[in-house]
């Protein structure tokens, strides 16, 4: 094995696990701002009931998206060392702005979410939490930017083969960027929508206690979804017009794709510059997820008189789709990133010259480790989340007020 | 421009060793007591924890943005103790953040392991890369750093050694400071005693440093590489004294110190370079070489300095409001 095939599939293996939790993230978080600020504006207990319990399990979700992300940092250095090297003076500039503008006052924000409950005022407490959200849209935006420019190197010029800054407006009007933009934020509201719905679903089949409470997040998770499945589908398609300008390769033969390819050739040698048929594959099916997921709208008549608890079998089929939008982030990744092979930067950088010139054997113990590493506390945090969310909204820890009796371990149960 | 760049670069990595360190301590110290005392412990950590492994991400940001040269070259040609240290930073993200969630004991019991092994491999990994750097790397002149079994010297062992020692020494001094009044006597015992073990360390991998071809071939500064070896010793000594006479606050403050000057050692020894080459001398990088383009600095320029007061004053909000020793009322989450 080479080392450029195992530093692609450590790269794809991290980022599909990060773009799992941070997917999540985005979501909730929106939903959960509008839930505490409900809160803080009439004061119905409800709110805070609410925002504890899906703060709760935001949180526990939030984790793997801090571990996961830090390593996709630092492979950017350790494994496509000549990345920096060549566009480092383009492409670092707008991930050296998401961590500065957005990361570091995230992270901080959080922390002093978590700890603030009955220590800040109400008001600053809600404060921080727009603020966690607003950050996290701001490094969506500027991760998104640093991305597009993958897809489509603008405002560049080349001097002793070394991409340098001409235009930075240019990176934010890239073409590969706004659509793909409000495409990524519309599949996170998306995905947060159907978890909470689907977990609420589930608290009604089952009859827990607590009916009030899981019957408006349903209610919330499922309009939020329907609104956003509506944004997905329209970014989504919308996304074809720039991509088959800027992009002809990507998504098979036209015309333009075999003028390009001949240009390559004559100016790169020749080489096989079609991506695999993966892009496409991994296209369709989401496509069809999308349009599976549509049906969304077809629930939201039955909320009235809650005939979608009394038929029990909408319910169903909420729980049923929750593995979709989780399905569909990767498939589009996919489709994204694989079919801008074999660049890393279109038509400007090769993706075999960005690789690190590390010994494969390295290559593949970092792989292996990382890749289990980080799918153990993949799952590990999954089953944590499926119990608390099981648990239900009696008392999470988070918010907890202080003083109280900290479920501080009771015995373990003796297992010898 | 380079320089205060560089300067950033350097400081950002120094508060995460600052603040990273006394996680990372705490972390170590959750090996010894009971349930109660790693609770306290994490206690203690609680709201400063997010707000402070957050330097580092930022350090990798600045380091890609405004040297994206040194970015490849730094990590790739370390990758061992690159991806050690970031192995060990997962672990304790992930250990400190889940180790409450589940309710068992054994299960709590098995995540505080985790997070001491985090620590240790954390703090071991980041004295390495220093060390490794002061002794210079096998840089070819095509920018590529050949094998890695340049780092396995004595010399980088012990300054990965003498930062764990550093570390355990900062998160006592970090418990004295923040525990309850009854529970931080015993701490300050602690601190008290894990300081001369950071000294002794500190000490050896200076000799041991002294003693090498390569360290003394690499070092560009002399003057540099004596005086603050020395300050960090002198801080240590201080932060011992302080503890001898019940100051945390002042032994803290000098812990502190003795965990960002490694950070200043590297930087000022090295000067004007940050790579030093083993094998062929024109290609070592300098700080100059390994900086981004012009307009890339000052478009980073425009949009974070005027940030950078924002963020230290939220990060100062956060130590405010949580200022002072936990108690009874502290919010327990972690
Ligand atoms: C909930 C998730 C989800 C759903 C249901 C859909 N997508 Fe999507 N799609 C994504 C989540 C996503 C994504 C993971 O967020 C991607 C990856 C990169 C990006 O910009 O968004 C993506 C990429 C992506 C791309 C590739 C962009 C590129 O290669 O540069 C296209 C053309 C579409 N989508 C189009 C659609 C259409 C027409 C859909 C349905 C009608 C659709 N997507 C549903
Ligand atoms: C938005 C930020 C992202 C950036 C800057 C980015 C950048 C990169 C880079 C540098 C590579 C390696 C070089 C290459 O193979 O072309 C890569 C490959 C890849 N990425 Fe991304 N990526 C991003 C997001 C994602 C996400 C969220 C996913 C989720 C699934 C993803 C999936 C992949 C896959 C599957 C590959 C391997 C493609 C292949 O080698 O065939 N990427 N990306
Ligand atoms: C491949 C490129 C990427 C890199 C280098 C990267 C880097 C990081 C890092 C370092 C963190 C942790 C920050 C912290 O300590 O708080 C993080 C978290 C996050 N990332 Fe990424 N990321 C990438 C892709 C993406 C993509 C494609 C998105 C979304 C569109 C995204 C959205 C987020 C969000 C919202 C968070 C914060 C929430 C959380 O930690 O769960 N990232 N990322």
């Amino acid at each position: 094995m080479d080392t450029l095939l195992l530093a692609r599939l450590q790269f794809a293996t991290t980022t599909s696990i990060h773009f799992l939790f941070v997917v999540v993230t985005l979501g909730l978080v929106t939903l959960l701002v509008g839930m505490q600020t409900a809160w803080f504006l009439t004061g119905n207990p409800k709110w805070e009931r609410l925002t504890r319990f899906w703060g709760q399990l935001y949180v526990i979700n939030y984790v793997l998206g801090i571990a996961t992300g830090i390593v996709m940092e630092f492979q950017f250095g350790l494994n496509w060392s000549g990345l920096s090297r060549y566009v480092g003076n383009v492409f670092g500039a707008p991930l050296a702005i998401e961590t500065l503008v957005a990361f570091f006052l995230e992270s901080t924000f959080l922390g002093m979410w978590i700890f603030g409950w009955h220590r800040l005022r109400r008001g600053v407490h809600l404060a921080l939490l727009w603020g966690v959200a607003l950050t996290a849209y701001a490094s969506a935006f500027w991760i998104m930017v640093a991305n597009a420019w993958l897809q489509n190197p603008v405002g560049y010029e080349v001097r002793d083969g070394i991409a340098h800054l001409t235009d930075f407006g240019a990176l934010l009007t890239n073409p590969t960027f706004g659509m793909a933009f409000g495409h990524v934020v519309a599949a996170a509201l998306l995905t947060g929508g159907i978890l909470m719905a689907a977990v609420s679903a589930w608290h009604l089949l089952r009859r827990t206690p607590d009916f009030a409470l899981f019957r408006t997040s349903l209610r919330l998770g499922l309009v939020t979804a329907a609104g956003a499945v509506t944004l997905v589908q329209g970014f989504g398609f919308a996304q074809f017009g720039p991509i088959g300008q800027v992009q002809p390769t990507k998504f098979g033969g036209s015309p333009a794709a075999d003028a390009l390819v001949a240009e390559w050739t004559a100016r790169f040698g020749p080489g096989d510059y079609t991506p695999p048929a993966l892009a496409s594959v991994g296209l369709g099916f989401m496509i069809l997820i999308g349009f599976t997921l549509g049906a969304v709208w077809l629930l939201l008549p039955l909320l009235w008189r809650d005939w979608i608890i009394r038929l029990r079998f909408p319910l169903w089929l909420t729980m049923l789709a929750l593995p979709l939008p989780f399905v569909a982030v990767i498939l589009g990744w996919i489709a994204r990133e694989v079919g801008r092979q074999p660049w890393v930067a279109y038509g400007l950088l090769p993706t075999e010259q960005a690789v690190s010139r590390v010994d494969p054997g390295l290559m593949l113990a970092s792989l292996i480790g990382f890749s289990l590493l980080l799918g153990a506390l993949a799952v590990t945090n999954w089953t944590l989340l499926a119990r608390h969310a099981a648990r239900g909204a009696a008392d999470p820890a988070l918010g907890r007020p202080p003083g109280t009796p900290d479920d501080e371990p009771r015995p373990a149960p003796a297992f010898a | 421009m380079e320089l205060a760049w560089y300067a950033l670069l350097g400081l950002f990595f120094a508060s995460y060793l600052v603040l990273g360190g006394y996680d990372y301590g705490v972390g170590l110290l959750l090996a010894r007591g009971g349930p109660a005392t790693r609770r306290a412990g994490l206690t203690a950590l609680g709201p400063f924890f997010l707000g402070n492994e957050v330097w580092l991400v930022a350090f990798v940001g600045i380091l890609f943005g405004a040297f994206p040269t040194l970015e490849g070259e730094l990590l790739s040609g370390f990758y061992p103790v690159v991806v050690g240290a970031l192995v060990g930073v997962i672990l304790v993200t992930v250990g400190v953040q889940l180790r409450s969630r589940p309710r068992s004991a054994a299960a709590r019991a098995g995540w505080d392991r985790v997070v001491v092994v985090g620590s240790a491999l954390a703090a071991f990994g980041w004295g390495g890369l220093l060390g490794g750097l002061l002794q210079g790397v096998p840089l070819h002149a095509d920018g590529h750093v050949a094998g890695v079994t340049h780092l396995a010297t004595p010399f980088a062992a012990a300054t990965g050694l003498a930062m764990l020692a550093l570390v355990a020494a900062h998160g006592a001094t970090f418990l004295t400071l923040r525990l309850p009044a009854a529970d931080a006597a015993a701490l300050g015992r602690l601190a008290g005693r894990l300081v001369p073990v950071a000294v002794v360390a500190v000490v050896a991998a200076t000799a041991l440093g002294l003693l090498s071809d390569r360290v003394r071939a690499t070092v560009q500064q002399p003057t540099a590489a004596v005086l603050l070896p020395s300050a960090l010793v002198t801080a240590l000594l201080v932060a011992r004294a302080a503890l001898a006479r019940r100051r945390p606050g002042v032994a803290f403050a000098a812990t502190g110190a003795a965990l960002a000057l490694p950070v200043a050692l590297v930087g000022a020894t090295l000067w004007p370079a940050v790579l030093v080459s083993t094998v062929d001398p024109a290609a070592t990088l300098t700080v100059a070489e390994a900086a981004a383009s012009g307009p890339t600095l000052r478009l980073l320029g425009w949009l974070t300095i005027p940030l950078l007061p924002a963020l230290l004053g939220f990060q100062a909000m956060c130590w405010w409001v949580f200022r002072g020793r936990t108690d009874g009322r502290a919010p327990v989450y972690w």
